[in-house]
């Protein structure tokens, strides 16, 4: 059995270095969809954060300017986005589908008329945010597991737990769900349907933000083209996976991870092809949607009416 | 969706208005003098014999994907995963045009389109029976499946199809299996005689048959865009019809893949990327669902997009400008209330009502 030697204390930190961007957007998406809102723009708003970070960053020598203007460009994004669809009423879908083909070719144009670049952009002079050591751990056997990540990973953690207690045990968590799940009755029972909407869109923003500077100035210190690879969706898809709730995203979240840290580490090591591998997560999110709509199915079975 | 009116019209009149404004600051501000770029512009979209064919060869794509999407709008499914169906079509007509030797030009290209359309449709039938018996939203399953369509056509292109031992890459198709190219300064094939064609099939089936009218009635009910049980009130079987929606639709991606396959590329590789998908289902919107409308928005699209290549070649401007622009363009057109706040203006209500009795 030697392909178990793949599973490793650095598979496991490739693991949740791949699951922090996902579990991110899952999260925004997550909580988008429990309010009723099927945000696909945020591979867009993943992407320009990205882009916007690593330019400020560029241009003030500092990792937390960048920081700061990627989670600002994925804010103001997503208020485009809820602009155009509750605003405007144009469908959420295709303003979602809309925003990521412009940040794609946006961020493009950008870098090929700001920094003359094609295909990717790296400077020395942009600051990367740098990973956290603990030191009261140096030199124990945690080290290697817990230690000298970057901030967003540490964030994850904390908000899959926040998330969970918003989620499951305030009045906040409560009209969230309860607009996704009934606008009307939530109307009625006094919740500002609108406002919650908008509340779960920028919130969503903040988190692609802070995944887009993830990629850009926390993973690597570089941009390239169209880098955000679809994470935008699987984000989405790992919230469909964990039905819309905080550690379900989470859990499915570091699913996606450990399929992407095993195809990473068997390119062309083993004879199994890594696409195969790849492919297993998306399909058990089917067979989770499956399971899920079948649930759904047996619980809303309508009950015949007893004749008189 | 409403039919074509005047305030549509004036819409998009308006959106591209606003669209050329943008592009000319942002031409000023990066130091281009825009009349020049708008010039070179026209000339890379529209003159010369050229430009002409490679705008309408872009074009191919595009009027599939779109009408593969007006399909699917209309029968009230959500279909995202045009793109998946491109990529397999693809695949399985290089794959037979390289396979079946010893057979007539006319068959052997027949054969391969027919593949692909099979496939591709054969690739949407999964989300179709989820959504139709399991409730699973049409959205997030062919999102899914463009994933699992990336990753495996790279698999096959790597693996059971691959020939060539450097690059990943299945062999070049037979001359057989061609798409004619009439030109020799242009790669515009046969594929887009076949595009234009069924355009306007889908209109004609759409509009003039029984069949068309059950395939409607189940997404021109639609609250938005959201499916109502509209048409199972009239008695027809809108599970049916959104199954065989979704499977026109799949097959139509296919064959933009095969076409694109067996016109342009004349092999399967692993890097090749289509995202012709997504544009069409843009397409689709602005040509207002319906199959005209998205074969003109296509033409328009694409004449566009070749501008901004020929600008990309011939100066400094980034081609990605055109593709902002129409993004910004789709930002108008899709915002329905803005549509609606101009019936205020009498003047747009009266032209409105003025046209709609015309074309009655």
């Amino acid at each position: 059995m030697e392909w178990l030697e793949i599973f490793d204390i650095s598979l496991f930190r490739s693991l949740i270095r791949s699951a922090t961007p996902i579990a991110l957007i899952g999260f925004g998406a997550a909580m988008c969809s429990a309010s009723g809102v099927l945000n696909i723009g945020l591979e867009g708003k993943m992407l320009n954060a990205a882009f916007v970070g690593i330019a400020a960053s560029y241009y003030s020598g500092s990792a937390l300017t960048g920081f700061i203007w990627g989670v600002s460009a994925g804010v103001l994004t997503a208020i485009l986005f809820g602009f155009l669809s509750f605003n405007l009423g144009a469908d959420e879908v295709l303003v979602g589908l809309a925003i990521n083909i412009f940040s794609i070719a946006g961020t493009r144009y950008l870098l090929e008329t700001l920094f003359k670049r094609r295909g990717f952009f790296s400077d020395p002079s942009i600051q990367g945010i740098d990973p956290i050591t603990f030191d009261f751990l140096v030199d124990t056997r945690f080290e290697k597991i817990f230690s000298g990540y970057t901030p967003s990973i540490y964030l994850v953690f904390f908000l899959a737990i926040v998330l969970y207690l918003v989620y499951y045990k305030t009045r906040l968590g409560t009209a969230i769900r309860a607009t996704g799940e009934n606008p009307e009755a939530a109307e009625d029972a006094g919740i500002n349907t609108l406002r919650m909407k908008w509340l779960t869109v920028v919130f969503s923003g903040v988190l692609a933000g802070i995944g887009g500077t993830f990629l850009s100035l926390e993973n690597m210190t570089l941009f390239t083209e169209g880098m955000s690879a679809g994470k935008g969706y699987i984000g989405l898809v790992a919230s469909s996976f964990g039905n819309n709730t905080p550690l379900g995203t989470f859990g499915a979240s570091l699913f996606f991870g450990l399929g992407d840290a095993i195809g990473i580490r068997l390119q062309g090591v083993y004879e199994l092809d890594s696409r195969l591998i790849l492919m297993v997560p998306y399909a058990l999110t089917v067979v989770v949607l499956i399971l899920i709509g079948i649930r759904q199915r047996i619980r809303v079975r309508p009950v015949p009416i007893p004749e008189q | 969706m409403e039919k074509f009116s005047f305030k549509d019209v004036l819409i998009l009149f308006a959106g591209t208005i606003i669209t050329i404004g943008i592009a000319w600051v942002l031409l000023t501000v990066t130091g281009f003098v825009p009349r020049e770029i708008g010039k070179l512009f026209f000339e890379g979209a529209v003159v010369g014999q050229r430009n002409i064919l490679n705008t309408l060869n872009i074009a191919t794509p595009y009027i599939l994907t779109s009408i593969a999407t007006v399909v699917s709008f209309r029968v009230g499914m959500f279909n995202i995963g045009i793109n998946g169906s491109m990529y397999i079509g693809g695949l399985y007509a290089a794959w037979a045009g390289y396979k079946f030797t010893s057979l007539g030009h006319i068959p052997h290209v027949s054969l391969c389109i027919a593949i692909a359309i099979i496939t591709g449709s054969l690739w949407m039938l999964l989300p179709a029976l989820l959504k139709v018996y399991a409730g699973v939203s049409e959205i997030i399953s062919t999102i899914i499946l463009n994933f699992v369509a990336v990753l495996f056509v790279s698999y096959m292109a790597n693996g059971p199809f691959r020939a060539d031992p450097i690059a990943p890459a299945t062999p070049r198709i037979l001359e057989t299996a061609e798409l004619k190219q009439y030109f020799p300064n242009s790669q515009f094939n046969s594929g887009f005689f076949i595009a234009v064609i069924i355009a306007f099939l889908t209109y004609f089936i759409l509009k003039k048959t029984t069949f068309g009218y059950e395939l409607r009635s189940g997404g021109d009910g639609l609250v938005g865009f959201y499916p109502s049980r509209y048409s199972s009130y009239l008695g027809i079987p809108s599970d049916r019809s959104a199954i065989t929606g979704m499977l026109i639709s799949g097959g139509l991606g296919g064959l933009a893949g095969g076409i694109e396959i067996l016109g342009n590329a004349r092999y399967f590789y692993q890097e090749l990327l289509f995202n012709q998908g997504f544009d069409g289902i843009l397409i689709a919107i602005v040509g207002k669902l319906e199959p005209i409308g998205g074969l003109i928005a296509s033409l328009f699209w694409s004449a566009l997009r070749n501008g901004g290549l020929f600008v990309d070649y011939k100066t400094e401007v980034s081609r990605e400008i055109v593709v902002i622009l129409l993004s910004i363009l789709i930002f108008f057109v899709s915002a329905q209330k803005l549509v609606s706040s101009l019936e205020r203006f009498k003047f747009v209500r009266k032209l409105d009502a003025f046209f709609t009795r015309k074309i009655k």
